[in-house]
């Protein structure tokens, strides 16, 4: 599998360096920053989107949507002259009270079926959940800001905002510590047990609710955040926050829904070479299509070791 | 004849199957152990399932290079723990689904497929969905997909599994047709020590991955360390 | 074996027939405007929930491959001088290949990557329309003007709304016979053992990667010359039909429908175009049907895994009727 790895970091980066070819160090340099910064959220919801899978064999689709809900509620308060850090905590808030309301409400009905159902599922919820933010706040330019929108620093010459450096290093620091959660503490362990065997796990006296409380509830944690920083970085639009859900499964799909290292890179070279290929005249208008792309390459390289389906995948 | 040849299985840092050979030239072979052994691992790995090192041949010829269904349209069968039958279909377009894949023309196959279910005493239940069909006759209908389509190896994992004295015996007895009709052999696997020396020539026995002996069946149950290996004593030696 | 012709199958062919010869007669000329569109909708419904019924693929780029079909036939027309029923069938091979080429690295993974790939494509999708637009008479391979549409050329069968409204019905069926056709032979019953699982259908002698394959395959057919169809009945396509979206709610009310049943395709395609068009009449919010379709699929899921068509048959069978 390194070996797998390995070609797709190589292949990655050697597109990145096709598109940029030729342009001004400068220019590729903001665009690089911009992606990565971009980047780091797709892997961030796709480190969100594998934790929850592995423990509860669901995958939630309804990220995005309880992300896009939480910061159109921040924002809303922020309309009404609430303290700012006030409306974030709101809006975190709303988005993993969302998640808790799903795993514990609506997840247990479909505990025993299989992974695409329950993944089906969770569509149902992400309709709801887009249609009633829709329905609250009508179709509208708004933009979501954050204090360190304004401020900036040099970084290699770069200009650099404050909102773009916390969103990368909150979301390094974020999957180095559930990698660290999950590897080195009692519940990590269980979460992974979980995510091993559900039955075994009973067996041996693991709280599978408790555990999977916490696995919901960190996963609507993730895309609250998530949903705030889109909400600042992208467009304020519930619908557009809505389908980051997609980059994050192609970031999921480079971690083949399991190495929470390789999502971290696949996050960020598909923000990477999403943002430069602004550069390139002919494929900048169809630059959103990057995260399929890569996606499509990372199933094909994973084809040529031929894994027969009966190991412990349903 | 089936020769398996050092067969071995890696999973992470268990290994399921130690370089396990043996040759079966019975017409029913047993292949028995304690939980764990590695039988079902060697049915898998026959039926192409696992990755695995070594090799399987059957008269001589290699079939460990084929994809697994292509095995099975070579003539490898297979029953399974838990009967696999598509609860969707008839009893007897279970048993096509299989035919499906040979060449042959379709009178041909409807002819075979209705001498299987009335070997195994089905022919009335042809045409019922096998979801309405009870475990017995679940069992028999995985077993007469085994028949069909001149198979060349049949192998039963734990086919007495859920059935009553009564119905141990017949399945027994329709085993044992298995040779004369097709001229298939087979590998059984199961608990039941009865059934066992009653059809099984020759019979392998696994733990830990390992065989531990391969014979007459009769000799081989009498063999300590077989005896030991049940028991979870330590070697006799 | 014959493939049987139940009674099922008879009440349907019967009821087709009716409807084609007598509704357009009945129905004012908006409302067979969206009841063509409804049938179109659900021959790529029936498409979608086939795959999901019979083997648990999912799908969620159904209409986004509409929308290739769609724009095949479009660019067809005003490219060249052939008949409609040629530009269809060349839309129909065009969106199973387009298909086959998005959805097979996922084909020999787990059903959930399936899902995964099909969402992602269906966004791309969703992009590529919205950018570059569909033909309308332009030059070039994307075919685009600025302004006005060069007309479309309908069959020869089917020049006014209402011969196009049976048209279309009659390719309805002839989908559902092609389905049923497949259901009845060899694919049915791999379909059926792979359901199974797929330990059994390789055990049996049956690729697995192929005959899922072949699944898509239709699938991908039958949503190409859904689109198709829609291009003829519209003669202009908007990229706003074909978003992302779009594709997961005509997936969720084919299950919603009875993804089993013929009828549930049926119902499927209505409760898609028209329930929107009723709400609005009743000065409900658009947003509205996406919370009301996302609840109709939870509730399908958790309680009613047949769907309505599902509960329909479980009535008249107790009645003594046959499920199709």
């Amino acid at each position: 599998m390194k070996s797998k790895q390995a070609t797709f970091i190589l292949a990655m980066g050697l597109a990145c360096t096709l598109v940029a070819w030729g342009k001004p160090l400068a220019v590729i340099g903001l665009f690089v920053v911009s992606g990565m910064a971009v980047g780091s959220l797709y892997a961030l919801g796709g480190v969100g989107l594998v934790v929850l899978y592995r423990t509860t064999g669901v995958l939630n689709f309804a990220s995005g949507a309880m992300g896009a809900a939480g910061v159109m509620l921040a924002w809303q308060l922020g309309q009404w002259g609430w303290y700012e850090p006030m409306t974030w905590v709101a809006g975190l808030a709303l988005a993993t009270g969302l998640s808790l309301f799903y795993g514990r409400l609506i997840a247990p009905h479909l505990a025993a079926r299989d992974t695409v159902v329950k993944a089906v599922a969770t569509l149902g919820f992400a309709l709801i959940v887009l249609g009633a933010t829709s329905f609250v706040w009508d179709d509208d330019v708004r933009s979501f800001t954050l204090p360190s929108d304004q401020m900036a620093i040099r970084l290699l010459g770069l200009r650099v905002t404050v909102t773009r450096l916390i969103v990368f290093l909150t979301t390094v620091a974020l999957v180095i510590g559930i990698w660290v959660y999950l590897e080195h503490t009692r519940m990590g362990l269980q979460m992974r047990a979980l995510a091993n065997d559900r039955h075994i796990s009973s067996l041996i006296g693991v709280r599978i609710l408790k555990v999977e409380t916490i696995a919901w509830g960190m996963a609507g944690f993730i895309a609250g955040f998530t949903g705030l920083m889109f909400g600042d970085l992208v467009r304020l639009e519930p619908n557009i926050i809505t389908f980051v859900v997609i980059p994050s499964i192609a970031a999921a799909i480079c971690g083949r829904l399991d190495s929470l290292g390789m999502v971290l890179i696949g996050g960020l070279f598909i923000g990477v070479l999403e943002s430069l290929l602004t550069l390139s005249p002919w494929l900048k208008s169809v630059r959103t299509v990057a995260p399929f792309v890569v996606a499509i390459a990372m199933l094909v390289l994973l084809q040529s070791g031929n894994r027969l389906l009966f190991g412990r995948d349903e | 004849m089936i020769e398996l040849k050092d067969l071995t299985v890696r999973f992470g840092g268990v290994t399921a199957l130690d370089a396990v050979s043996a040759v079966f030239t019975a017409p029913v072979s047993g292949i028995i152990g304690p939980n764990g052994a590695g039988k079902t691992t060697t049915m898998n790995v026959v039926s192409g399932f696992l990755p695995a090192a070594g090799s399987i041949l059957y008269n001589g010829e290699v079939i460990s290079r084929l994809s697994p269904h292509q095995r099975a349209r070579w003539g490898l069968r297979r029953s399974f723990q838990r009967e696999q039958i598509a609860d969707d279909l008839s009893v007897i377009d279970n048993l096509r689904v299989m035919l499906d894949t040979l060449p042959g023309s379709s009178s041909q196959k409807r002819a075979d497929a209705e001498n299987a279910l009335r070997v195994c005493g089905l022919e009335g239940r042809a045409h019922t969905l096998a979801a309405t069909l009870n475990t017995y006759e679940r069992r028999l209908t995985d077993v007469a997909r085994c028949l069909v389509g001149s198979p060349k190896i049949v192998m039963l994992d734990e086919p007495a599994g859920g059935l009553t004295q009564e119905e141990t015996q017949h399945l027994g007895d329709l085993i044992l047709k298995i040779h004369p009709l097709t001229g298939a052999s087979t590998l059984l696997i199961d608990h039941d020590v009865d059934l066992i020396s009653r059809i099984c020539e020759q019979t392998l026995v696994l733990d830990f991955g390992r065989r531990i002996a391969l014979g007459p069946t009769q000799t081989v149950l009498e063999d300590p360390n077989v005896q030991a290996a049940y028991l979870g004593m330590e070697e006799v030696n | 074996m014959k493939p049987r012709v139940t009674f099922g199958t008879a009440m349907l062919l019967m009821a087709a027939a009716a409807i084609m010869a007598f509704l357009p007669m009945i129905l004012g000329g908006q409302w067979i405007k969206i009841l063509t569109s409804a049938v179109c909708f659900s021959i790529a419904a029936a498409g979608a929930g086939f795959m999901y019924a019979r083997l648990g693929m999912v799908s969620l780029a159904q209409v986004g491959l509409m929308g290739v079909g769609g724009w095949v036939v479009l660019r067809l027309n005003h490219g060249f001088d052939w008949p409609f029923e040629i530009n269809l069938a060349i839309a129909a091979a065009v969106t199973t290949v387009f298909g086959w080429v998005l959805a097979l690295p996922a084909l020999r993974m787990r059903g959930l990557y399936l899902a995964l790939i099909t969402l992602m494509a269906a966004s791309g999708l969703e992009i590529v329309f919205s950018t570059f637009r569909f033909p309308n008479g332009g030059e070039g391979f994307w075919g685009v003007l600025p302004s006005v549409a060069a007309p479309f050329r309908r069959p020869l069968l089917a020049q006014s709304d209402a011969d196009y409204l049976r048209y279309v019905i009659g390719m309805l069926v002839l989908g559902f016979a092609v389905i049923e056709w497949h259901r009845q032979s060899a694919p049915g019953r791999a379909w059926a053992m792979i359901r199974r699982s797929e330990a059994a259908a390789m055990s049996s002698g049956v690729s697995v990667v192929y005959y899922k394959a072949w699944a898509f395959g239709l699938s991908g057919l039958l949503a190409g010359t859904a689109g198709g169809l829609l291009a003829g009945a519209l003669g202009l396509l908007d990229p706003a039909t074909f978003r992302a979206s779009e594709s997961i709610m005509l997936f969720a009310l084919a299950v919603v429908g009875g993804a089993r049943f013929w009828l549930g395709a049926v119902l499927a395609g209505v409760l898609y175009r028209v329930l929107p068009g009723l709400f609005n009449n009743w000065g409900w919010d658009a947003d509205l049907t996406l919370v009301f379709f996302g609840a109709a699929l939870l509730h399908a899921l958790m309680t009613a895994p047949d769907g309505i068509a599902g509960q329909i048959h479980g009535l008249l069978r107790g009645r003594g009727g046959q499920k199709s």
